[in-house]
């Protein structure tokens, strides 16, 4: 298999910014993955978010693999409070409908926009009391 | 807006340039001498009958197909749906440490006591 560069340079940039936007607005740590899910998808995906540093229980991680043309998304127990696993379908629909059409950024981006709207940061209260 | 008037005026000199040319090259019988003395001129060399009769049409289909080809040849391949996966995993704000141990992490409650979605397309 040939390695080469799925993304163009622009492309790329584009998803870090939606990446960087969301993560400041949904205060959690999102994490994208585009390659191959060795096996069961849905193992492989959470055996990478397992393996995703510290701060497991507050990362949301994509994990896309356009060989067999499956996405899954996975939320540690942190982020799972605040982004219900239907939010996560929306956005995993939002993902396949551009990557149908062979839109691989585009369904990404939309993806991540979709997570982080539907997870704001939690309120915290009583700030403004010291 | 800007976009739209600009592509409104390259259309509308594309075909005030376009027209006139296409009725000059259709009228040119019309121009032609009617003297019609019958001399035929020396002839063509083989030389020349393959480079008009062969070597037009040929450079034509090649420009076309350069034309064609040439922005998907400079941009490398890209993703088709249905088509083998070629590109090397790639990660997107990913872990600190890249991908090294994953095969070796078993997921733990900060992963299973989580939710998420499955898809395919």
């Amino acid at each position: 298999m040939p390695a080469g560069e799925a993304f163009t340079a622009r492309q790329a940039d584009d998803i870090l910014r939606a990446i960087r936007l969301g993560e400041s607005s949904a205060g959690m740590h999102i994490r994208v993955y585009v390659g191959e899910l060795v096996g069961d998808a849905r193992v492989a995906a959470t055996r990478l978010h397992a393996a995703c540093g510290s701060d497991v229980a507050d990362t949301v991680l994509v994990a896309v693999d356009p060989g067999s043309r499956s996405v899954e998304v996975v939320t540690g127990a942190a982020v799972a409070r605040r982004l219900h696993d239907r939010d996560c379908l929306l956005a995993t629909m939002a993902m396949t409908t551009a990557f149908s059409a062979g839109d691989l950024a585009g369904g990404i981006i939309n993806g991540v926009r979709a997570l982080a709207e539907h997870a704001r940061a939690p309120q915290s209260l009583h700030r403004d009391t010291p | 807006m800007g976009r739209v008037s600009q592509r409104s005026l390259l259309r509308a000199a594309a075909v005030a340039v376009s027209v006139p040319i296409t009725l000059l090259a259709l009228a040119a019988p019309a121009l032609a001498s009617t003297s019609g003395s019958g001399d035929a001129g020396p002839g063509l060399t083989v030389l020349q009958t393959v480079g008009i009769f062969v070597g037009i049409p040929v450079g034509l289909f090649v420009l076309i197909w350069l034309l064609v080809y040439a922005p998907s040849m400079v941009k490398g391949p890209r993703y088709r749906p249905g088509l083998t996966w070629w590109a090397a995993a790639r990660w997107f704000n990913g872990p600190p440490q890249g991908l090294s141990g994953v095969s070796g992490v078993a997921p733990g409650p900060d992963t299973t006591k989580g939710g998420g979605a499955s898809a395919r397309w």
